[in-house]
């Protein structure tokens, strides 16, 4: 780390940066007295400008528009919950049943997934659903693969598997984060 | 209002099975990653029923907004911050040499990683 230069803070980033940090300072303190807002808006630029450059790795304009914002929104509250339901179940079962039930194994599947916010929340994703945890992500000549270690594994390592354990999301990422 | 509280009731079990669920896998599974796997229903469905309840009660029962955006930033930092862990105990447990008894069915970490 010390041999690499640092980035340098755009200003994009420090406003994105500032306006999260600003929107969770409102949302815990829950006031609006002038005396909170204003100590509330030094300690986010202060915040902002030491953590931007590692907050927001491009522009910050990754969301690029409305539209983008209601996909990720609908993406988080539907189709995500209903495969965190299904996976849920599925390892409740497993447990109540007296955990017999397993067949563990770290797989290797690629994603087709390119940007780095793609592939964080991807990663996120698989490792929220029970069942599922990525280890590890690596790049082989252009392709991405995750390491993930899968609780019952039925299908042989690489686009079998990798389908069954990303299921739809992977679709739906790929429409907000290309 | 007795309709209201038998459903945020309804939440606040179902948070509470899955929750059993993953402690039972917790001490039941066989190895340190499956271990983990089960961790995983207590932070996302138990969680996510228990907080369900709780923000029907602050809105609904207590008239008190405060609690309730309290109660829905505790769920979104504790659904943003755990994959985060779980990677990186993951991956230490693995780098650190900790392996299941009974052979894993694939493993293509140690294929790909390992002498």
């Amino acid at each position: 780390m010390q041999n690499q230069k640092m980035k340098k803070t755009k200003f994009p980033s420090f406003l994105v940066t500032f306006g999260i940090s600003y929107l969770f300072w409102i949302l815990l303190t829950w006031s609006t007295e002038p005396q909170e807002l204003v100590a509330g808006a030094i300690v986010c630029v202060a915040v902002a400008l030491f953590s931007a450059r590692f907050f927001v790795h491009n522009d910050g304009t990754a969301f690029g528009g409305p539209s983008k914002v209601f996909i990720s929104l609908f993406y988080s509250f539907v189709i995500f919950m209903i495969e965190l339901f299904k996976a849920n179940w599925d390892m409740a079962k497993r447990c109540y049943g007296g955990c017999k039930k397993v067949n563990p194994g770290i797989v290797k599947v690629p994603v087709e997934l390119k940007s780095d916010y793609g592939l964080a929340n991807l990663a996120n994703s698989i490792t929220l659903t029970p069942g599922t945890i990525t280890m590890e992500i690596t790049e082989e000549n252009g392709q991405n693969y995750f390491y993930v270690h899968w609780i019952d594994v039925t299908k042989p390592s690489g686009k079998e598997a990798g389908d069954e354990i990303k299921g739809v999301m992977e679709k739906w990422i790929r429409r907000i984060w290309p | 209002m007795t309709a209201l509280r038998i459903i945020i009731d309804i939440f606040i079990a179902l948070g509470a099975f899955f929750a059993l669920a993953g402690v039972i896998g917790i001490i039941k599974m066989p190895d340190t990653y499956c271990r983990m796997q089960a961790s995983t229903c207590i932070t996302t469905a138990g969680v996510l029923g228990v907080c369900a309840g709780a923000l029907l009660y602050a809105i609904f029962v207590m008239h008190h907004p405060a609690t309730a955006v309290k109660v829905v930033v505790i769920a979104g930092l504790i659904f943003i911050t755990n994959p985060v862990g779980a990677h990186a105990i993951a991956k230490g447990a693995y780098q650190h040499g900790i392996r299941p008894e009974k052979e894993m069915e694939v493993d293509d970490l140690r294929r790909d990683f390992d002498e």
